[in-house]
C-alpha cells in the first residue's frame, strides 16, 4: 500500500468511488486531474473533521537542532496521557523521525483500512504517526523537496484516523521552514506553539526566531520550555557536613548534608535561566525548566521514555509542571479578568 | 517589562478607537489606525522599517473605511484584532498595547528582522 519515492503523494491510497465522477469522454490527463481534485477536496474535509475531533493541538518547535525537541514532545504527550487525557503525537520531522524509537515502536508498520491510516499505539496508549513507519530501514534517508514534503504532511494530517483525542502534540524538525507553515495552514484551530530551548546563547537566539515565526503564522506561543537546564548530583557523606564539588569550568559548588548525610547539588551544565529571560523579553509565558537527565538518553535508545520508566522521578514531575502550565494557557477562559465590550 | 505592566481590565470598542482601562485606574485610548499601523505580523512589520514605507502604510490604513474590529484574547498574554479591511494576522502582546496607549514606539526603535521565512 505504501511506496516511498519521488512522488507528490508518498502514501498511495486508491478510492474506487473516485471513478464514479469521471466524465465518459475525459482524457486520461483530465481523469487524473479530476481524481487529484477529488482527493484534495476529500482531504480538506477530513482535515476539518480532524480539527473538530481533536480538542487541542500543540506544535512543538525549536529554532536550533539538538535541544531535545522530540524528547520534550514525547514527554509532554506521555505526561498528558499520565493525567488521563487521550493523546496523539504527529512526528512531522520527515528527514529525521525519532519519535517511534522513543515510544518503543521501532520497526512497527502502520495499518491502513479503507484508505485511512491508523496510528500505532505507544506507551500509555499514546497514538503515534511518523515518517519512520514508512521507511524500509532506518538508514534510508528521505530526500524530498518542498512540494513532496508538503504532500506527505497533508496526507499525515488528512488521511490519518486519529479518532477522538484530547491533545495532539506535533513534533517538528528544527527551524522555521515548510513544515510548521504547512501544518499551521492545514490544521484548523491550533492552540499554540511550545518553543523548546537550551540555555546557551545560540539556542536562545534561534528560539527568538521561533517566537517571531509564531506571530507570522498567527499561532500563539504557549510558552518557552528550557531543556537540559541543570544536572543534579546526589550523594551521601557524614551528617551535617559541607561538601565541595568541582563543576563545569572549574567552578566550585558547595552543599550541606542533612542529618542522614544526604546532599544534592545542581550543576548548570550550560547556563541557567536563559529560557526564562527569553520568555520575559518577548512577553510570552515561561512554562518551566526540564533537568539534564541522562536517563532520557538511555530511555530514548531503549524505547522506554523516562516518564514511563520512572513516573515519580524528578523529570516526570518537571514535565508534569510544564504540562500544567500549558493546560492553563489553553484553558477555556483565556485572558481571565479582561472584559471586552 | 511584563512585571511592571499594569493589568488590562477592560477594553471598550468605540467607533474609531478602543478605551483601555487598567488596574492602576488609568484609562487610555488607542485609535484603530494606530493599532493597524503597529501590526506585528511578518507582512506589516517590515513596512515600518523605513520612514517612507511606514508613511505609505499609514496612508493606506487611513484610506480604509472605519470599522470596529472583533477582539479576542490570545492565551493570557496578547490580543488579536480581526478586521474586515486590513491585516488580521498580528498577535499584539499586552506590552505592545500598553506602548501604543502611552504613545511609545511599540517596536522599541528596532527594525523587523526577517527571521521567519
Amino acid at each position: 500500500m505504501f511506496h516511498i519515492g519521488m512522488a507528490e503523494q508518498p502514501v498511495s491510497i486508491h478510492d474506487p468511488k473516485a471513478n464514479d465522477s469521471k466524465e465518459p469522454n475525459a482524457s486520461p490527463q483530465q481523469q487524473k486531474q479530476m481524481e487529484q481534485a477529488y482527493a484534495q477536496m476529500k482531504r480538506k474535509m477530513a482535515m476539518q473533521e480532524i480539527g473538530r475531533k481533536i480538542k487541542h493541538k500543540i506544535m512543538v518547535l525549536s529554532g536550533k537542532g539538538g535541544v531535545g525537541k522530540s524528547t520534550v514532545s514525547t514527554g509532554l504527550a506521555l505526561s498528558l496521557a499520565q493525567q488521563g487525557h487521550s493523546v496523539g503525537i504527529l512526528d512531522i520531522d520527515i528527514t529525521g523521525p525519532n519519535v517511534p524509537k522513543m515510544m518503543g515502536l521501532d520497526g512497527q508498520r502502520l495499518h491502513v483500512e479503507e484508505g485511512r491510516i491508523h496510528p500505532a499505539q505507544g506507551h500509555l496508549g499514546v497514538k503515534v504517526i511518523s515518517m519512520a513507519f514508512l521507511l524500509e530501514d532506518e538508514d534510508t534517508p528521505v530526500v524530498w523537496r518542498g512540494p513532496i514534503k508538503l504532500g506527505a504532511i497533508q496526507q499525515f494530517i488528512g488521511d490519518v484516523e486519529w479518532g477522538e483525542l484530547d491533545y495532539l502534540v506535533i513534533d517538528f524538525p528544527p527551524g522555521t521552514s515548510d513544515e510548521p507553515l504547512t501544518v499551521a495552514q492545514s490544521l484548523p484551530d491550533i492552540d499554540g506553539m511550545v518553543i523548546v530551548t537550551t540555555p546557551q546563547d545560540v539556542a536562545l537566539l534561534d528560539s527568538r526566531k521561533s517566537i517571531t515565526f509564531s506571530e507570522s503564522l498567527k499561532v500563539p506561543v504557549l510558552g518557552v520550555v528550557e531543556n537540559m537546564s541543570g544536572y543534579t548530583i546526589r550523594g551521601k557523606t557524614t551528617s551535617n557536613s559541607e561538601v565541595t564539588i568541582a563543576g563545569p569550568g572549574g567552578k566550585s559548588h558547595k552543599a550541606s548534608s542533612d542529618e542522614d548525610g544526604n546532599f544534592s547539588v545542581t550543576l548548570d551544565i550550560f547556563k541557567e535561566g536563559g529560557g526564562k529571560d527569553t520568555a520575559e523579553e518577548f512577553g510570552v509565558p515561561f512554562l518551566g525548566a526540564l533537568p539534564f537527565d541522562p536517563g532520557f538518553v538511555r530511555g530514548g535508545d531503549d524505547g522506554v521514555h523516562r516518564i514511563v520508566s520512572d513516573p515519580d522521578g524528578e523529570s516526570a514531575k518537571a514535565f508534569s509542571k510544564v504540562v500544567d502550565s500549558i493546560v492553563e494557557q489553553i484553558s477555556e477562559s483565556p485572558g481571565e479578568g479582561l472584559e471586552i465590550v | 517589562m511584563a512585571k511592571t505592566l499594569p493589568e488590562l481590565k477592560r477594553l471598550e470598542r468605540r467607533d474609531l478607537d478602543v478605551l483601555l482601562s487598567y488596574d492602576n485606574e488609568q484609562n487610555l485610548v488607542v485609535t484603530y489606525d494606530d493599532i493597524k499601523h503597529a501590526c506585528p505580523c511578518a507582512k506589516c512589520a517590515p513596512q515600518r522599517n523605513d520612514d517612507e514605507s511606514s508613511k505609505y502604510l499609514r496612508r493606506e490604513i487611513e484610506a480604509m473605511s472605519p470599522e470596529k474590529p472583533k477582539v479576542k484574547t490570545v492565551g493570557k498574554y496578547a490580543l488579536s484584532f480581526e478586521w474586515i479591511n486590513g491585516c488580521s494576522s498580528g498577535i499584539y502582546r499586552f506590552e505592545r498595547i500598553w506602548a501604543l496607549a502611552n504613545k511609545l514606539d511599540p517596536d522599541d526603535g528596532k527594525s523587523y528582522v526577517h527571521g521567519a521565512w
